[in-house]
Order: structure tokens, then sequence, then C-alpha cells
């Protein structure tokens, strides 16, 4: 891929900031006051109940290549939303926010992925207790 | 008794294999009219059944339970922000173009839309999910990949929420999307299983009242959960003891709605019985993905790291 390549974490808390219950699916997994951006080139997208994972190297600010697991929704959500097989061909660059895990691996909840067109697609799930961060077109106000 | 659970073992996959055979699939009634509610009949299968085969999902807005302003969503439905305070279950994702019902709650018995839960209970639980990064017997049956549970499979969940009926002489078949769970339900009224057979799900034994499938269910195991998911609000990890008993009623009132009841008494975690009413919608079109669980549900073992992590972390004086 000739396409540059980037990879930036963000620290700050998200404005919206609700406080984080600890003990449930999303927190006791993933920080969200770790937000992470991700670009990178897909390798593989795993269509599996009772989550699709988005498989994707990104490379950083040292030029090596890191492998990152993205946690998505459910594939009949995601079918559902406009998903498809052929939304995430390997090799395929995309930008993707998410949260990182709390045990400090290269695994992400993934909430918006941006295609080469400039598409954005959600590919979470509401009412995990992720940060209401608007790009969750179903968050409740 | 190793014989008795290998011919227990071998008797449910004789049956499975039975109604899977004889099933003639989904019939469907295309022709049949939706409106037909008054004096609508189901139509019955070729040895006479009242017809509820097809796809069927349960999405819906009711909240599970009315809410209290004692409840603590944050803890067991993952909501922080309170947004599902009584108006809605946690989960809402599979909504996009489905019009959802929305009624006050989904337990219907007692009036107060209140799961009547014994406080030890709900200690137990309340202690589990708060040490959920800790064990993993402090997560649910259905984080460890075993069972949603039954009734607790037909409560909904908000995603992953295929559920198909077959039937075959003398039996009924629910294939769950969640877990790849199939329960098959003989309508032949032979006893419940002996009292020292204890299974996660039970011991289900069928009949028809009428036009309704009404189901006994008993020979539950204590290790599991009357109800697991997010949208099961308070409900959410309770746990069942070997005396739950439960009756589930199944009716096809139109042509796309079966209205599933369950009524659920547990004398040593509840105080009182209690129903939830869930309506189950035809989905014709709906396709059960193949359920992965190990391979798709990592949470169980980032949940466990990340705690491991957090001990690492305050040894080290980091945080």
């Amino acid at each position: 891929m000739t396409t540059p390549l980037f990879f930036a974490t963000t620290l700050a808390v998200l404005a919206a900031g609700a406080p984080l219950a600890a003990h449930h699916s999303f927190a006791a997994e993933f920080d969200g006051s770790k937000p992470v951006t991700l670009t990178g080139t897909v390798t593989k997208m795993d269509w599996i109940n009772p989550h699709a994972w988005l498989h994707m190297d990104v490379k950083g600010p040292d030029g090596k290549v890191v492998s990152w697991m993205v946690e998505g929704g459910a594939p009949n959500s995601l079918l559902r939303r406009g998903w498809n097989k052929n939304s995430l061909p390997p090799g395929t660059t995309v930008i993707v926010q998410g949260y990182r895990a709390r045990d400090g691996s290269n695994r992400a909840n993934g909430r918006e992925v941006m295609l080469p067109d400039g598409k954005k697609l959600f590919i979470g799930s509401p009412g995990t207790g992720a940060p209401a961060d608007g790009r969750d077109p179903t968050e409740r106000r | 008794m190793r014989n008795r659970d290998l011919m227990s073992r071998a008797l449910v996959l004789a049956i499975l294999t039975i109604a899977l055979a004889v099933s003639p699939g989904c019939t469907g009634n295309s022709g049949a009219s939706a409106e037909a509610a008054e004096g609508w009949t189901p139509a019955r299968t070729p040895d006479g059944q009242p017809d509820l085969q097809g796809m069927w999902t349960n999405y819906t807005a009711t909240p599970f339970e009315v809410f209290d302003e004692s409840d603590t969503p944050g803890l067991y439905s993952g909501d922080p922000d309170g947004s599902a305070r009584g108006t809605g279950p946690g989960f809402l994702t599979d909504t996009t173009d489905r019009t959802l019902t929305k009624g006050r709650s989904l337990v219907v018995d007692p009036p107060s839309g209140r799961v009547p839960i014994m406080a030890w209970a709900e200690e137990r639980r309340n202690f589990k999910l708060t040490h959920i990064q800790d064990d993993w017997e402090n997560h649910t049956p259905w984080e460890r990949c075993i069972t949603r549970g039954v009734p607790g499979g037909l409560f909904p969940a908000g995603y992953g929420s295929g559920y198909q009926i077959l039937q075959g002489p003398g039996y009924v078949s629910i294939v769950y999307e969640m877990i790849h769970e199939a329960r098959v339900i003989p309508l032949d009224g032979r006893p419940h299983i002996g009292k020292g057979i204890r299974t996660w799900n039970g011991d289900s034994r069928g009949r028809w009242e009428g036009d309704t499938l009404v189901v006994d269910i008993t020979n539950y195991n204590d290790k599991g959960s009357i109800a697991t998911n997010v949208a099961t609000q308070r409900v959410r990890a309770i746990p069942q003891s070997e005396e739950l008993h439960v009756v589930e009623r199944f009716t096809r009132v139109d042509e796309n709605t079966i209205n599933y009841e369950a009524t659920i008494e547990d004398p040593k975690v509840f105080t009182t019985p209690w129903k939830v009413a869930i309506p189950l919608h035809r989905e014709p079109d709906y396709q059960i993905f193949e359920y992965a669980c190990h391979e798709g549900n990592l949470g169980l073992p980032n949940t466990l790291s990340a705690g491991r992590a957090r001990d690492k972390a305050a040894a080290s004086g980091t945080r």
C-alpha cells in the first residue's frame, strides 16, 4: 500500500464524558478515557456472532507495523446498518475510532470506521456504556 | 453416574435427529391476513399441531422491569448515564428499519412490574458484577459461552435474537441464534426425568392447551442465572436454584405474532412467582448467523486480563 499510515492515541477524556460505570461489558474491558484512532489496512473481517472483529495492520510512528483487533457489533446488526461482506475487503485503508483495551493489548472497542471514499459507518454496539461520543446514530440524548 | 449421563446424551441426540428429520421446515402462511386477530386460528401442521413454525425475533423497546429510583442501572445494565431508566432495554442494536412496540414493562405480574427478588440474591449479583474482573465464575453462563438459560434465552437481548421454531410429530424444537442452542420439547406426556438429574436449562415437557403450547420446566441445576443480558436490567445475573420451576406459554395470535409468556417461581430466590410477557415477531427473511462464541466473544479473557493489568498497576503504585 502506498497510502501513508499513521497511528495516534489520544488520552483526553471526551467532552461528553458520562461517568463510567465499572463492571459491565464495556468498562470492564475497555477504557472510555482512552480513545484511539487507528489508520491502517484491513487484513481480515471476521463475520461471527456475537461480535464481528476487524483485523488491521497499523504502522506506528517508528515505522513498525502492528496488528490490531477491533471489536464490532453482531453480524446481523452490521448488515442492517448497511455493512456487507464487500464493505471491508483486505487491503482497504480505513480510519477507525474506538477505545483501547484496559489490558494494554492491541485491541479496541470499535465505534466508527471511515472508508476510503469518506463514508462513515458505525461498527459498535449501542447501550454498552461506551462514552456518548456522537458516533452512534441511535444514541439517546 | 457416567452411564446415565451417556444415556441421557444419547437420548437427546436421538430426539434431535428424529425431530429435525421429520420437520417440514418453515411453512409460513403468506396468504393469511395479518389483521385477522379476531377469530383467527393458526394453520395446522401435517400431524395436527397449531403451526408455530418459522423465523421469529423479539426486538422491543419495552423495558424488562418498571424502573425504580433505588435501581443502579450502571451496575447491571452498562448504562452509566442512566438513559435506560425504564425507557427500554440497555441494548438497542438491531433496531434499524424495525418498528418497535413500547409498553410499560415486560414483567406483567406482579402488577408493579417489579420482579420480587430476595435480598440475598441481589447481594450475590452485586458481588459478582463488582468482581467481574477477578474470577471467571463471576461471569454469567452466557458470557462463559454456556447458555442464556431457559427462559432467559427468550428474554430480549437487542441483537442476535433470531429464533427458529420447527415442529415434527410429537415434538416442538426451538433453535436459538444466541449460543446456537436447540431445545427439543416432547409433547407425548412423558414424565420429567428423575430428580437426581440437574441441567443448566432444565427439563422441558410440552403439551397443547387449545392452540397454546404449554411447556413445563423443572430439574434445573443451581449454577445458572435466570437472565444474563443487560437488557434484563436488575434481573441480570440473579442466581437460580434447583427449585426453579418455569411454565412457558406460546400462543400464535395472528400470522405474524406469537405471544410468549413465562411464569417463574423459585422459592429460594423470589418471594412470589412472577410472569413476563414478550411478543415474538415473524421475520421470515431473518437469517441466523453461526454463533462462534469462543472465537467472537473475547469479553471474558479481555475482562480478566484487564483485571490483571489493574492489579499489576496497583502493585507497582502507578495508579
